[in-house]
């Protein structure tokens, strides 16, 4: 039925679509919330452009209807009008109309809503918890992925192309929004709740999104992409994340920087597999220092190109660019070379190290962290001397 | 309140006035009042649904059963109740401009009310050496709020009666005393009623 | 301000001003009696000087709202802005929302109401004059408390809806929340009593023969306003009392590691927040619903429609607050029910369009500067209201909630709605409040700079949202707004410059007002051939109203006063305005006692931003409040409304003296 309707308009459709274009919308804006890339956002999507079709020729009416009074009835010396007080049977008629639009368009809505609630046909889990300012994306194991323990990550949420993918979202401190606009609308995600949402991507490619409610300082700087592969492309990147640690050569620059990394950036950040020089494991504790309790997992970051909450690209503007521009086809096999020496943004990595609350508004000057119990929100001032930031960029550049 | 209640009512200055057409036939002042305790009622409605959300949610600290005493709280709601009783009887003997009464009445009223508000702090301060602290839990937060807003208004209504108590005595008064005292017996009848229902949503139906 | 008046007629002899004893109340403070000078306006009661001070105080905090989204708009012009950081970003949208909806477009319909109803309804006051007047000092006092967060710490940074725990004291460390939240409490205070106050006048202190159904529509319209008001100012007054327990006292209402659901705040908030809506542009559309049939020459098509349509907003008002929280996790049954009621509130609305519409067919339009504004209102609300149907589709509203798209269209209902009906007021009650002409001149530059700019700062909005840039973002990056000429950017720059043209349309009434008062043309008795009541007295008009009461036999009264319909049905005037006055004057009311001035109000009312001072920072403070509001509240209570008959020195009578008092309502 909405088919029919949809059917209908289309011309419509296509003509008011061309219009607005002509009249001035950007092109490739990438969080356009007209251009779905997933059969949720389709919906979405079927379901509005009718009624933005509709909203604007009763707009149209009404303006034609003002502008008609106002140049045929100004005062050219005409008498005074009878007072006529009203015509009930045109009111009531007028009344009526409106109401009969807004009864079908009701209908539709009703069905979409419930639609778009549906989780029973998931095909795959993903947990999504927001926390000031960035995201984590934890995968369940799901043998049927290759996922055989649990995956985390951060910034980039992986899915596989064509999978309807359920994620069920939280927040560890205030209520951030999980907003892809190419493959869904958004849902808030609330601390002490746990709500979902249904994504799925048509094709492999990249999908930004930004959170949506205001969660405090930083909540611009608070953006993820959505990244889906084939599924064998996927499988690839299933596998890579769940390889063992692999610690860096003796002797080589980046095996300094693991030290400097047990030093200083393990007591928030956990890479998987880390030992510490006796050989026991590093165990991040994140909730002793950071307010919220927890930090992005490094364990694969050159495997994303994005870093702090995705306000950062890892990877410099031309490798940045070769990823996002790349056809279907080829997305997979650039994203999964993952950010090179070659490609890495060393200047925003650097700076980010050299004092990160410069680069980002977050709470982190201890004077001020009273209310938090001296906890950060955020990522604070190291004090890293230039030597062992430049450790520790090795060190990273071999996450992959 | 009291601002409101003795505000001279303007269409009732006047003496003998024929012009006024239009009206709802019910005095500014009692309309006002009405109106105020609408208002009021929305007040109350979101602090019960606020209690009634989170009446359940102890993560540390008493439970509700752990520290009500019903027959206590049942005695100082029987005697609220009483002062409705003699609120009426102030209420009338006022229409009949019998200052005695009046002043018996009143004085009887307030005594009641102060006797409810004295069980409250006495209440309180037993929950409080139980381990009810404000900030304990969800329920003692949103317990504390709501029966200490209903306290709040019990208190002003002490207030406005004592203050009424003393203008009866003093004599001299702007506008009908027996008015006056009819709007505070309104407010403090509508006080009572908000105790009986939070009385029974809180301490008569369980968790 | 005088304690005793007499008709001012040419017939009645002169008032002469006598010297007056004042009473006093404990012996304290002598009952103020200056008739000129501050002292006139800060102690009184009139309905009208308080409507004229709600006025002022919003158009105060209207400068400074607009400043606000100034730098707001220049922050945003560019990618990266850096005129504003994160934090002082984040107070600067709070301020500007809180601002403009509690501190400006609230008051301003207060004015407009205070000042208009009882002159609408043939009364002498409204009914509780010295409630009024502690209506308007707690809302200046609550608007100053707001604003002085801003020096002393910080504002509030969590957005005017103030979501928990966004709210909270780790989140919000600074004391700018306090301020706020006590802030709006005082305000609802104002609210409230205003809101009392009035619904008492409209249904008690009509003329005789004003039913309901002849009441002026704006009257109507404000009427339903306050009952909105009644109802909404509760539930926030426990949310923010929830939230100040949280901050103050340690309670855990909103803190989720004891289990509390941060939704709580989100229904309480929205319960009032979406009534709220509806009282910022009901006020404007009783305006405009008054300019538009005068300068028609035609009454209101469908009166008793447009009446009912308003109260049926007003109650289906009720009934659609989460479509606010569409994105919030309510399940799939409530969004849709919701979704449902969101679109029934359309039709009602949809009906005042039309009836606006027809109510220029037919007619003999006068475009002065009012009815430009009210046509503009037509025009840009409707496109308010349709974006809003759009989103009242729950599935399209998760792809356009917290976007630019629905800063657009609030911004065509808020600015669009509200804002230019309150710009068609100004214009055209302003020779009957300060009896000057507005330079239509002026005005009709003044119009169409505002109507341009607010499409050139709203409408790329509608783009800018569709295209995916969220709201309340300090920042907004080259790197997601698109290509081609017509980028995000490009539409991000037009909409900072839009809104240096509005700034520049309210500057250029700024003006208009200066050089009114300086060499305005005095104003006609009957300016504009106007139809309801409060035309039918002098301009401004005299402390008391009426001379006498006038009995109401139509709607549109003073219209059907003027003009008969002769036997071909055309119509004819058959009396001036001037006439109609001296037949009222000439029957005028004798020995009018008119409410006097009060200390109280003003004393009450400063009571309570300093308990709120002191709950923030020290208990003694809030105390030493406490005991202000108290001994305010007994001087009240003991003061009579009029001052005693002993007050009034009798002047120099002269013929009989009639022993008779007349009321005042």
């Amino acid at each position: 039925m909405l088919a029919s309707v949809l059917r209908r308009f289309r011309s419509w459709i296509l003509a008011s679509g061309t219009a607005v274009a002509l009249t001035g919308c950007a092109t490739n804006a990438a969080q356009d919330t007209w251009k779905p890339k997933g059969p949720n956002a389709a919906k979405i999507d079927n379901l509005q452009k009718p009624i933005f079709a509709v909203a604007g020729v009763i707009g149209v009416i009404v303006f034609a209807a003002v502008i008609y009074c106002v140049i045929k009835f100004r005062d050219r010396g005409q008498p005074i009008p009878r007072q006529t007080h009203g015509n009930p049977a045109l009111e009531i008629t007028l009344t009526i109309i409106p109401a009969l639009i807004l009864a079908v368009v009701g209908v539709f809505t009703v069905r979409s809503v419930f639609d778009l609630a549906k989780t029973s046909d998931t095909e795959m889990i993903i947990n999504v918890t927001g926390q000031q300012w960035w995201w984590e994306y934890d995968y369940p194991v799901q043998e049927q992925f290759g996922i055989t323990q649990p995956i985390i990550t951060s910034g980039q949420l992986v899915i596989p192309a064509g999978t309807k993918v359920l994620l069920r979202g939280t927040s560890r401190d205030v209520i951030h929004s999980f907003w892809i606009p190419a493959l869904n609308g958004k849902r808030d995600v609330v601390p002490g709740r746990v709500q979902t949402n249904r994504i799925e991507a048509d094709k492999p490619g990249i999908y930004a999104g930004q959170c949506t409610e205001f969660c405090g300082l930083s909540h611009a700087n608070m953006r993820m992409e959505a990244i889906a592969l084939s599924k064998e492309d996927f499988a690839k990147w299933v596998a890579n994340q769940q390889t063992g640690y692999v610690a860096p050569t003796d002797g080589t620059l980046a095996k300094e920087g693991e030290t400097v990394f047990l030093n200083q950036c393990v007591r928030c950040h956990q890479v998987n597999g880390l030992t510490r020089a006796d050989g026991t494991p590093a165990i991040a504790a994140a909730d002793e220092n950071v307010w919220s309790g927890s930090a992005p997992n490094l364990t694969h970051l050159m495997s994303r190109n994005t870093f702090a909450g995705a306000m950062f690209d890892l990877a410099k503007p031309s490798c940045r660019k070769e990823v996002w521009e790349s056809d279907s086809a080829t997305f997979g096999g650039k994203y999964l070379a993952g950010v090179t020496e070659d490609c890495l943004n060393q200047s925003a990595l650097r700076d980010w190290l050299r004092n990160a609350p410069a680069m980002k508004p977050m709470y982190a000057n201890p004077a001020l962290l009273a209310p938090t119990d001296g906890k950060y929100r955020g990522m604070p001032y190291l004090g890293l001397s230039e030597l062992d930031i430049e450790k520790l960029v090795a060190y990273l550049l071999t996450r992959q | 309140m009291a601002d409101l209640a003795v505000d001279k009512d303007m269409s009732h200055s006047a003496h003998g006035s024929s012009t006024h057409g239009s009206s709802a036939g019910i005095s500014n002042v009692k309309l006002g009042m009405w109106l105020f305790l609408g208002s009021e009622c929305l007040l109350f409605g979101g602090l019960i649904s606020t209690y009634m959300l989170y009446r359940g949610r102890v993560s540390q600290g008493p439970t509700p059963s752990q520290v009500f005493d019903i027959p206590f709280t049942s005695v100082s709601s029987f005697v609220l109740l009483m002062s409705s009783l003699t609120m009426v009887l102030a209420v009338s003997s006022a229409a009949k401009k019998d200052d005695r009464g009046t002043t018996l009445w009143l004085t009887v009223t307030a005594l009641l009310g102060a006797t409810f508000v004295g069980g409250q702090v006495y209440e309180f301060t037993a929950f409080k050496s139980e381990g009810l602290g404000f900030g304990t839990s969800l329920f003692s937060s949103s317990f504390y709020a709501l029966t200490g807003f209903h306290g709040v208004h019990v208190t002003v209504g002490i207030i406005m009666l004592m203050a009424m108590v003393g203008i009866v005595q003093r004599g001299e008064f702007p506008g009908s005393k027996a008015e006056t005292i009819e709007m505070i017996g309104l407010y403090w009848h509508f006080v009572d009623i908000v105790w009986i229902v939070i009385f029974t949503l809180i301490y008569l139906i369980p968790v | 301000m005088t304690i005793s008046e007499r008709p001012t007629s040419h017939i009645a002899l002169p008032f002469v001003e006598v010297p007056v004893t004042a009473s006093t109340t404990f012996g304290v403070l002598k009952r103020p009696v200056s008739t000129t000078g501050w002292k006139s306006w800060v102690f009184t009661v009139d309905h009208k000087k308080i409507g004229i001070m709600y006025g002022a105080t919003a158009m105060f905090f209207f400068v400074v709202g607009g400043i606000e989204a100034l730098l707001i708009r220049l922050q945003l012009a560019a990618p990266n802005g850096k005129v504003l950081n994160a934090d002082v970003y984040n107070q600067m949208f709070t301020m500007h929302a809180t601002t403009m909806v509690f501190l400006f477009v609230m008051p301003m319909a207060a004015a407009f109401a205070n000042y208009f109803i009882p002159l609408q309804i043939g009364a002498r006051d409204v009914a509780f004059p010295r409630l009024n007047a502690f209506g308007l000092w707690a809302l200046i006092f609550g608007g100053i408390f707001l604003n002085l967060a801003w020096f002393l710490g910080g504002a509030a940074d969590g957005g005017w809806f103030m979501y928990a725990p966004n709210s909270g004291p780790v989140f919000s460390p600074t004391h700018g929340v306090d301020f706020w939240a006590f802030g709006l409490q005082i305000a609802g205070i104002a609210s409230l009593s205003g809101a009392i106050n009035l619904i008492v006048t409209v249904l008690n202190m009509r003329a005789p023969g004003m039913s309901l159904m002849r009441m002026p529509i704006f009257s109507w319209m404000a009427l339903v306003v306050q009952f909105l008001l009644l109802f909404a100012v509760p539930v926030i007054t426990v949310a923010l009392f929830l939230l100040m327990f949280q901050r103050n006292y340690g309670a855990t209402f909103f803190d989720v590691s004891a289990g509390a659901d941060p939704l709580l705040w989100q229904h309480l908030f929205w319960i009032f927040g979406h009534p709220e809506v509806y009282i910022l542009v009901l006020p404007s559309f009783g305006i405009v619903s008054e300019v538009l049939p005068v300068f028609s020459r035609k009454p209101l098509f469908g009166y008793p429609f447009v009446v009912f349509s308003g109260a049926a907003i007003g109650f289906v008002g009720w009934g659609v607050w989460a479509h606010h929280m569409f994105a919030s996790g309510l399940g799939p049954v409530s969004v849709a029910v919701f979704s449902v009621t969101t679109m029934l509130i359309a039709v009602p609305t949809g009906v005042k369009i039309v009836n606006w519409t027809l109510t220029l067919w037919g007619g003999k339009l006068w475009f002065t500067t009012a009815m430009k504004f009210s046509i503009g209102l037509i025009v840009l609300f409707t496109i308010g209201g349709l974006s809003g149907v759009t989103h009242s589709v729950a599935p399209s509203d998760t792809q356009q909630t917290d976007t630019y798209y629905i800063v657009a269209h609030f911004h065509y209902v808020l600015f669009g709605g509200a804002v230019l009906g309150l710009f068609a007021g100004f214009y055209y009650w302003w020779p009957k409040i300060f009896g000057k002409m507005l330079s239509e001149r002026i005005g009709t530059w003044n119009f169409w700079l505002m109507a341009i700019g607010l499409n050139l700062t709203f409408g790329p909005m509608h783009i800018l949202g569709l295209q995916g840039q969220p709201r309340r973002m300090y920042i907004w990056t080259e790197a997601r707004s698109g290509e081609g000429f017509f980028n995000l950017g490009f539409w991000n720059l037009i909409s900072s410059i839009g809104s240096f043209v509005i700034a520049l349309g309210v500057l250029l009434f700024l003006v208009n007002v200066v050089h009114t008062a300086r060499k305005g043309v005095v104003a006609p008795l009957d300016p504009w051939d106007a139809r309801s009541l409060e035309w039918m007295t002098t301009n401004p008009p005299k402390e008391h109203n009426f001379d006498a009461i006038p009995t109401v036999h139509h709607l549109d009264e003073f219209f059907h006063r003027k003009y008969k319909e002769d036997e071909n049905g055309a119509m004819i005037k058959v009396m001036s305005a001037e006439e109609i006055l001296t037949e009222q004057e000439l029957a005028a009311d004798e020995h009018i006692h008119m409410p006097s001035p009060s200390y109280w109000p003003l004393v009450l009312a400063l009571g309570l931003p300093i308990i709120a001072y002191g709950v923030i920072f020290s208990t003694p403070i809030a105390v030493f409040g406490g005991i202000i509001v108290l001994f305010g509240a007994f001087g009240w209570g003991l003061e009579p409304a009029t001052a005693k008959e002993s007050d009034f020195d009798s002047p120099t009578h002269s013929g009989d003296q009639s022993e008779e008092v007349v009321p005042v309502g």
